[in-house]
């Protein structure tokens, strides 16, 4: 088997989301089994790879889908490809998030941006056995409203679990709060020795919104972060996103804090 | 225990040679100018071989990790059976890096290919350079493991220990030619080995550390030597390309052929190495950088594969363009942590 072969998808489906972010839906030619956290290398043929977890229910390996944010050389490549278009995949890579750890917690998931798509992965598995946990919380933040992710699907998810919004910049018609999603933290209660809180989005929300859950009580060990660098190969070869001795490809991407605070520089 | 000794003569040796060359493409060091570089060896230039001497100029890793290679999109290369002659201890060692980076789960295939298929046959260092330091890093200047044949030159000939079953079939057929070693031209060749380490160690006394690297660099993250050593370097990553167990690599479709994929060597010293789709970093400075290698070579690659990353071949001091030696930064780290005030990460 060679590792840096990718198999072909097609592009099925575009969603438009924001004015930079679309979510594409991808038919593999096999069907693509993953765990939610993981991450998949996906390719523009002849442009380029880059890795991105999917934000599709992992039970639902014939389809994928990737929600991804214009803001490179591929990604802009990728986001003028139209529907029925060719893409490659490699992976899944990486450990994904330890679910059975959630059980019998609450689970509170600090998401920013575009932190969205692997938390939505893992929403749907979460609520695919709802029972198993104490309670389903999401804060989540965007830029503008405008900046919101699965807009159409806000309203399933606010019957289903807690979830609460803030946008950095509100509009006349925005309802919810307002500020950084670290403040959000401040408005629901936290049970703290029953909670397990899952982070992801840009690095510098990532590191204000662990030292804010550190800072209201929470534990190193009961914060799981889903960490990004550069991942060329995904398979632990190239070593572009160690951070320190780890490799984020294949230790991670989900690290519990308790193992990466022991570590300097982890936020650069 | 001790390896199984042979003694050679120089004329049946060279008949041996001979016949390898009819099966595999040979590879050895000849001097060019100051250096040893592995070159095709051919009924011409077999008489040029430097058995003794010093490493090559190139690494084994130029041969068995192409710096640009086709690694997906493309039918299997065809891969010659390589003998590499006159490998020395510290590129034999820095093997065992790249079969754990390209072995495992994900294994390479090409590299694993090129890997079965190639010979190695070792050779005793007996002139180290400046740069030399093997038995800094707790090495030597013979090898010991992950050879085929090691090949020891004495009088009138050569000693030879075979290492694998592989050294042993490259003997198979030339048993005529096969001598027991007297006990003068072992003692010759133990005689012959302490003198080059200590020839190696001498070169190495002036940066003598109070403990292992990977002890100096506990503690040692914030430590200004860093700013101090890196002044002088112009980010050309000579260090990383000329290291024998760097493998850090890139993958790009630079081809622009639909599912072609290119691996090249990438350097950790270059700015634009870790650098992100958003354009952020996490090593934006120089000195980040520069301590990133150290930290990699004698703290990261121990923890992944239980091996030091560095096995003292001395390639990073000597293409330095900037005359950056990594023992003068680890000697004065370690002065710096004996004295007070020296500030200390959380114990790990």
């Amino acid at each position: 088997m060679n590792p840096y072969e990718s198999q072909k998808a097609v592009i099925e489906k575009i969603i438009p989301e924001t004015p930079r972010i679309k979510t594409f839906v991808l038919k593999p030619e096999k069907p693509f089994a993953f765990r939610c956290g993981q991450f998949v290398e996906l390719m523009v043929p002849g442009v380029g790879e880059a890795p991105f977890a999917p934000s599709s229910a992992c039970f639902a390996p014939e389809r994928l889908e990737l929600t991804i944010q214009n803001v490179g050389y591929m990604t802009s490549r990728l986001h003028k490809m139209g529907e029925g278009g060719t893409v490659g995949l490699r992976g899944p890579y990486g450990n994904g998030f330890p679910i059975e750890a959630f059980f019998g917690k609450e689970v509170l998931l600090l998401i920013g941006g575009v932190g969205f798509p692997p938390a939505r992965a893992l929403l749907y598995s979460l609520l695919q056995e709802k029972e198993r946990f104490k309670r389903i919380c999401m804060c989540y933040g965007a830029n503008t409203p405008n900046d919101i992710v699965y807009k159409y699907q806000i309203e399933r998810f606010q019957n289903d679990i807690e979830l609460h919004l803030t946008v950095d910049k509100a509009d006349a018609n925005w309802k919810a709060a307002m500020g950084v999603v670290t403040l959000l933290l401040d408005k629901i209660h936290i049970d703290l020795p029953d909670t397990v809180a899952v982070v992801i989005g840009p690095p510098i929300m990532m590191k204000f919104g662990t030292l804010k859950l550190l800072n209201l009580g929470l534990k190193p060990k009961q914060i799981f972060l889903s960490m990004e660098r550069k991942m060329y190969c995904g398979i632990g070869q190239c070593r572009h996103c160690m951070i320190d001795r780890y490799f984020i490809c294949k230790d991670g991407p989900v690290f519990r804090y308790d193992l990466l605070n022991r570590l300097p520089d982890i936020w650069e | 225990m001790a390896a199984e000794q042979i003694y050679i003569s120089a004329e049946h040796w060279a008949l041996i040679l001979g016949k390898w060359r009819e099966q595999y493409t040979v590879l050895a060091p000849l001097a060019e100018k100051r250096d040893l570089f592995f070159q095709l060896i051919d009924s011409g230039n077999a008489g040029r071989i430097v058995y003794d001497r010093v490493r090559a100029a190139q690494p084994l890793k130029s041969f068995l990790l192409p710096p640009l290679e086709e690694v997906a999109g493309v039918p299997n290369p065809s891969i010659r059976s390589l003998l590499f002659l006159g490998a020395k201890a510290c590129d034999l060692k820095a093997l065992q890096i790249l079969d754990h980076a390209f072995g495992g789960d994900f294994a390479d295939p090409s590299y694993q290919a090129r890997r079965e298929r190639s010979v190695l046959v070792g050779t005793d260092c007996t002139d180290p350079l400046d740069t030399c330091c093997c038995t800094w890093v707790g090495g030597q200047p013979y090898p010991t493991e992950e050879y085929d044949l090691n090949v020891s030159g004495v009088r009138g000939g050569f000693v030879v220990e075979v290492g694998s079953k592989k050294g042993r079939a490259l003997l198979a057929g030339f048993e005529g030619h096969l001598k027991t070693v007297v006990k003068e031209k072992k003692q010759a060749v133990v005689h012959q080995r302490k003198q080059t380490v200590q020839a190696v160690e001498r070169k190495n006394r002036a940066y003598r550390l109070s403990d292992k690297q990977k002890q100096v660099l506990v503690g040692a993250w914030d430590a200004a030597v860093w700013q101090k050593h890196s002044e002088t370097c112009v980010e050309c990553g000579a260090c990383n390309h000329a290291c024998p167990t760097c493998h850090c690599y890139y993958l790009d479709d630079i081809t622009r052929k639909a599912f072609v994929k290119l691996r090249g060597w990438d350097a950790c010293q270059y700015t634009g190495y870790a650098v992100t789709a958003g354009g952020g970093t996490p090593r934006p400075r120089l000195v980040q950088r520069f301590r990133n290698r150290y930290f990699c070579k004698f703290d990261y690659l121990d923890e992944n594969y239980g091996i030091c990353g560095c096995t003292g071949c001395g390639r990073c001091i000597e293409a330095c363009q900037g005359k950056i030696d990594q023992r003068t930064a680890f000697f004065d780290l370690d002065a710096g942590r004996r004295r007070k005030g020296t500030r200390k990460n959380e114990p790990l």
